[in-house]
């Protein structure tokens, strides 16, 4: 009805006022379920590039990221006879790295360039071909102003950047490759391999592999897909708490503010509306006309604020490589959503309002 | 009057507001009868109740006792949800105020009473243009409210309590806020309305000045149409005062002026030439 329209338009800073309202909360909606999804993406990056899928850690390992893991001698071998059809070893740890003065948290992966589990997209340079060369997180490296073939120390040895690899950079989790004899040199511990990255032989599907391999003793078989999903529990629970807690503060704030616009405008006119009334029409027509305008004002604003926020997710990741933000087509129903549930709330307490109006009023001042 | 032909038929209608000690009763045991295309005027001091009436003559109160009755149909016994649709169809409200939407322009505000009640777009927007036009507001269609002067926005309103063919108007007070020439012209047309359509017309006022377009005018004291007493117009300010009661008199050139307040007589004696034809005094 076109009663709504001129209402809304009638005020053209009020309308902005909700409008941006609901844009807001939207694209912080957005943004901040782009963050956790992209966080996601970042933590289980490795594991979800490596080979295989079955992951083989020392017993009471379930993650990969948060603990030490050093698997029994052997172990390879009875995985191997098991009837695995692929083994990878990789030798790793959570590092602190000192880039130019600046201390930098880093996973630090040994694998053998020969058999697999390394990076997966060089951006630059190559693999490493001996126990002095690494190959460094591109935006890790651009951030610290690494250079290829630069010299750098890592724990106590100084190693030569060779290659710069892509999609393993996290703003908390970057990883970094060295060969595996390299890692065992440095965390002195010759021989020693923290999981082996498993692929069953056709014979067996992945259950079936999983159940023969829980056979062998002093050993954690676990689905990669499980591993992954642990590492994004363990450091997604530091952030996915805040994260919501902002989220529904946003929301709140949002819903709020349009509420209050479209309260205080059925307020100002609710002489106009008890006329109508008086007049004869029924509360439900009074109703839509409320309702059309908070759905016009917070669909407005959800259309701005989806647009908004796939901007400022491009201009977040240019300026900040490290992070990413991932905004999945789920996550932009849920936020149109949010502007559905913030209209509904807008509308309710004008509505209620509206249908207390005694239409006999309009004759008193 | 045969009852069958009546427009409206008020039986012994009385409205109490609250309970016990703070009880008041605005209207009580009050009986009319208004006939098609009528023009009945209902004058009375403020608080006398005339609003409490109009708005159970209107269907938007019910009354406490008694029974109002349009062509028959008692409408005060109806259930709540089927007023609305006798109000939009049935009455022509006109307000003091004007209580145009601001937002709409003219033709907007008379439409959208006409599509409230079912017309189509087109339909209602044809018939609100020819209303307006017959109202001399063929120029003014597409003014909002604010662009309009209070006569122009009291003939928005009367087209807006026309376009759905009422067989009654009600309008409580409707000149109180224009000057009285215009006041008049309102008067005029409500009367050309009545008499040429053949719509019955309350009009509740304490204005004395538009007596004269009304078929039949009746005092409401007390919530009690009552007989006119020898009454006076105070010339400054039109209120309606009984002789007896005036708060203020004043004599000049030969003729006894009639004040509601002391403040009214100091106006009118500091310049009684502007305001001597305003008003009725008793020689
Ligand atoms: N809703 C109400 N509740 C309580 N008292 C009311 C209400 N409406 C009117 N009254 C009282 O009824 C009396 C008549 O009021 P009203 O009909 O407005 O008189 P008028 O229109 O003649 O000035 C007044 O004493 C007023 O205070
Ligand atoms: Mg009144």
């Amino acid at each position: 009805m076109s009663l709504a329209w001129r209402n809304l338009f009638q005020d053209k800073t009020r309308l902005a006022l909700s409008i941006s309202g609901v844009a807001l909360a939207v694209m912080l909606t957005l943004l901040l379920n782009g963050l956790l999804t992209g966080m996601y993406v970042q933590i289980s990056s490795y594991l979800e590039n490596a080979p295989g899928s079955i992951v083989v850690a020392q017993e009471g390992v379930t993650n990969l990221l948060a603990a030490t893991s050093i698997l029994p001698g052997g172990a390879a071998a009875s995985v191997k006879s098991q009837g695995a059809a692929e083994i990878v070893p990789i030798l790793s740890q959570f590092i602190i790295l000192d880039l130019h003065e600046k201390k930098q948290p880093a996973y630090l992966i040994g694998y053998d360039p020969k058999i697999g589990g390394g990076p997966w997209n060089m951006a630059a340079g190559r693999e490493p071909r001996n126990d002095k060369e690494v190959v460094f997180d591109r935006t890790l490296a651009q951030r610290h102003g690494v250079e290829l073939n630069e010299t750098l120390e890592i724990l106590d040895r100084d190693f030569i950047v060779v290659g710069l690899s892509e999609g393993t950079s996290s703003w908390m989790t970057s990883f970094i490759f060295i060969r595996k004899s390299a890692a065992e040199n440095l965390l002195r511990a010759p021989n020693a391999t923290s999981f082996l990255l498993v692929s069953p032989s056709p014979r067996f599907d992945e259950t079936e592999m999983t159940t023969r391999l829980r056979e062998i003793a002093k050993v954690e078989v676990v689905p990669k897909r499980e591993v992954m999903e642990n590492d994004v529990r363990l450091f997604g629970k530091f952030f996915s708490a805040p994260l919501q807690l902002m989220v529904a503060i946003a929301f709140l704030v949002s819903a709020l503010v349009v509420g209050l616009v479209i309260y205080t405008a059925t307020m100002e006119r609710q002489c106009e509306y008890g006329v109508l009334k008086a007049i004869g029409a029924r509360n439900g027509v009074l109703y839509r006309v409320v309702a059309l305008q908070a759905f016009i004002a917070t669909g407005v604003g959800a259309v701005i604020g989806v647009a908004v926020a796939f901007g400022a997710a491009q201009l977040i990741m240019a300026v900040y490589p490290q992070f990413l933000v991932v905004l999945e087509p789920r996550a932009v129903m849920q936020a149109l959503v949010t502007g559905l549930g913030i209209a509904l709330l807008a509308a309710l307490f004008p509505a209620r309002m509206l249908a207390r109006l005694a239409p006999a009023e309009v004759f008193r001042k | 009057m045969n009852m069958a032909n009546a427009t409206l038929q008020i039986n012994h209608v009385t409205k109490r507001f609250g309970a016990g000690e703070t009880q008041v009763m605005a209207v009580r045991d009050v009986s009319l009868t208004v006939a098609p295309g009528e023009i009945v005027l209902i004058m009375g001091p403020s608080g006398s109740g005339k609003t409490t009436l109009l708005s159970m003559l209107g269907a938007l109160l019910k009354p406490s006792e008694g029974t109002i009755a349009l062509h028959g149909t008692t409408i005060s016994a109806l259930k709540e949800d089927r007023l609305p649709d006798i109000r939009l169809r049935q009455f022509g409200f006109i307000f003091q105020d004007f209580n145009l939407l601001s937002a709409l322009t003219a033709l907007e505000n008379v439409a959208l009473v006409a599509e409230l009640a079912g017309v189509k777009y087109g339909t209602a927007h044809n018939k609100a243009t020819e209303i307006l036009i017959e109202l001399g507001l063929g120029a003014r269609l597409h003014f909002l409210p604010e662009k309009l002067s209070g006569g122009e926005k009291q003939r928005v309103a009367i087209a807006r309590a026309l376009v759905n063919d009422p067989t009654l108007i009600l309008a409580d007070e409707p000149t109180a806020n224009l000057d009285s020439k215009i006041g008049h012209e309102i008067m005029r047309l409500l009367r050309a309305i009545a008499k040429e359509q053949g719509r019955s017309v309350i009009i509740v006022s304490h204005d004395q000045r538009i007596k004269d377009i009304a078929d039949r005018v009746l005092w409401l004291e007390d919530g009690q149409f009552k007989e006119m007493k020898t009454r006076a117009v105070d010339p400054v300010c039109g209120m309606s005062i009984e002789g007896e009661k005036a708060a203020a008199i004043f004599e000049y050139k030969g003729t006894t002026f009639y004040f509601c307040a002391k403040g009214c007589r100091d106006e009118f004696e500091r310049m009684p030439e502007k305001f001597q034809e305003g008003g009725t005094g008793m020689a």
